[in-house]
């Protein structure tokens, strides 16, 4: 019950966002030099930034490339970690040792010091489109030891199951055993990883915006947006600067309550 | 009979317990040693590593952009740039800062009172709150979503909104929200710990024979949870370190993790090298001393 709740919210947000996009007639990236730092009026219902840009619009376009580069970074995430702890569970103990030392050397720095380094060695002259698909990348990229190393251990256990030495008994082969038996298996374990993920991810895209490393500018991103809240100006204006910070805790609430409640009943 | 097993295991673990700890200590060099490898490798590959923000500055000519480029071009492979970076750091040289012109040891020495201060400050009272609201809570049979759902919410905020909030609310600091964040995220780990305890056997004989609630949580729930406690508390300071970036650079707190977020931004190779190293003794130490403890229960 809980489950289907939270994803129709999410399914709503969605919907609401792509519906303002639609609707309103500005591009996120539009200025509006006469109305710069404007409280909600009828043209910008929740007003304007420090340059003028209508916020509704930016809000919506921020959630909709948040969700997106989220879960896209976190199937890739997902997937490396599957391939990765299947490859060191399939492999002879020396080379599965090696490979779980190389996750260990990634989990050895915090993940947001390497994110916010590796995203920080990126060309200086790249575009928003650029640093947006690279901030997730970055993100998918250094995402999935921790994962990586939950599926080994779970695949090195379900490697040596009944069905599994029965299976190879009746001539299938690795490829085989691994797509048609152990994946199934292993997808109780591999769903909530991934769900896991993209409230995550979302949450580290906030932060690297938050110090200038996210998503480029004038592309909107969470990060950016909580930028805004610097601007004392812009806070004694409108309380609608909180609008991105408020539906961003409201976002990352329902997805978190849906990884819950799908790790708990499957 | 057991008790000869017992001292059996005792004599084999104890001759045993020296091999394990080198073997753990090795393990946590190299994984050191490949950590700093890794981030000159990844610094050295970057495509926009070299670049300098004055080769956008309008007010350069082009040919005295290109002259910038060439200069911060890469002149050595990368063997030799980490040949001659693990040669410096046994002599104890770090380098010299690109943006401060000083040595990297002056620069983060200086720093690392601060941050160790606020980590340690932040950990402490983070977990001390998870623990206060963790013991209650587990042993409740209803309501327990209710009393965990102010940490969901706070687990719910990144922590750069949360010291963005802090600073207009002109409330608390930097080691308040990294408390609070240590708290959200250990609570959740601590109740599901806490509750498995209450519910074992020789817990509720304990409860049936009347012994008292501070005996049991005393001699019978921590003394059992202890190996897990110390494997969440490497988790806590992996999170801790890593909040410590956003932390220090919204609060402006002279410590390493504005040092990295500066360096990061700057381009600075030394400084950023050398803090990866120190994040990454930092996490294997306590990486280190957490299996340990679990190593020496199997023992």
């Amino acid at each position: 019950m809980k489950m289907r709740l939270s994803a129709a919210l999410l399914l709503l947000l969605v919907l609401g966002a792509t519906l303002v996009l639609r609707v309103t007639p500005f591009d996120y990236a539009f200025q509006d030099r006469d109305a710069i730092m404007a409280p909600a009026t009828a043209l910008h219902s929740t007003g304007t930034d420090e340059l003028g840009r209508d916020r509704t619009v930016r809000v919506a376009a921020a959630l909709l490339i948040g969700l997106a580069g989220a879960t896209a970074a976190a199937a890739i995430t997902t997937t490396i970690a599957a391939c990765f702890g299947l490859l060191a569970a399939f492999s002879p103990p020396s080379i599965a040792a090696m490979l779980m030392f190389l996750s260990d050397v990634f989990l050895s720095l915090p993940w947001f010091f390497l994110l916010m380094m590796a995203r920080s060695l990126l060309p200086l002259t790249a575009s928003p489109l650029v640093t947006a698909m690279v901030t997730f990348l970055v993100l998918a990229a250094l995402g999935w030891p921790a994962c990586a190393r939950a599926i080994y251990r779970d695949a090195t256990a379900l490697r040596s199951a009944e069905w599994m030495i029965q299976g190879h008994a009746c001539g299938l082969k690795t490829r085989q055993l691994i797509r048609l038996h152990l994946v199934p298996h292993l997808r109780p374990l591999l769903l909530p990883q991934f769900l896991i993920c993209v409230p995550a991810f979302i949450v580290a895209e906030a932060n690297l915006g938050a110090l200038g490393l996210g998503v480029g500018e004038p592309m909107p991103s969470w990060g950016a947006m909580l930028l805004e809240l610097d601007n004392s100006a812009l806070l004694a204006r409108s309380f609608w600067v909180y609008l991105p910070i408020a539906l961003l805790v409201v976002v990352l609430l329902i997805l978190e309550s849906f990884t819950a409640e799908v790790e708990t009943y499957g | 009979m057991p008790v000869q097993v017992n001292s059996i295991r005792t004599r084999a673990g104890a001759g045993r317990l020296p091999v394990v700890i080198a073997l753990r200590v090795g393990r946590t060099l190299l994984l050191i040693l490949c950590a700093a490898a890794g981030t000159i490798l990844l610094v050295r590959f970057a495509p926009g590593f070299f670049s300098d923000s004055r080769e956008m500055d309008a007010r350069y000519a082009q040919a005295a952009r290109t002259e910038i480029q060439s200069e911060n071009s890469p002149q050595e492979s990368i063997v030799q740039v980490v040949c001659r970076e693990f040669g410096s750091w046994i002599k104890g040289d770090f380098g010299e800062s690109r943006q401060y012109h000083v040595p990297v040891a002056d620069l983060i020495g200086a720093r690392l009172q601060v941050s160790a201060l606020l980590l340690v400050q932040g950990i402490l009272l983070g977990w001390l709150l998870a623990l206060c609201a963790a013991l209650p809570v587990s042993g409740l049979r209803k309501g327990g979503y209710l009393w965990g759902a102010p940490f969901t919410l706070l687990l719910a905020i990144p922590t750069a909104a949360m010291a963005t909030a802090c600073i207009l609310a002109n409330a608390g600091g930097p080691i308040l929200v990294l408390s609070l964040l240590i708290t959200a995220r250990e609570f959740k780990f601590l109740r599901s710990l806490l509750a498995d305890a209450w519910r074992a056997p020789h817990l509720l004989q304990g409860r049936a024979q009347g012994l008292s609630l501070h005996a049991l949580v005393r001699l019978h729930i921590f003394p059992n949870i202890v190996p897990q406690l110390c494997a969440l508390t490497t988790l806590s300071i992996v999170t801790a370190l890593g909040a410590l970036v956003p932390i220090e650079a919204i609060f402006t707190v002279p410590g390493v993790g504005q040092l990295a977020w500066s360096a990061v931004i700057n381009r600075d190779l030394p400084v950023l090298v050398a803090i990866s190293l120190l994040m990454a003794f930092v996490v294997g130490l306590a990486g280190m001393l957490a299996t340990r403890t679990l190593a020496l229960e199997a023992v």
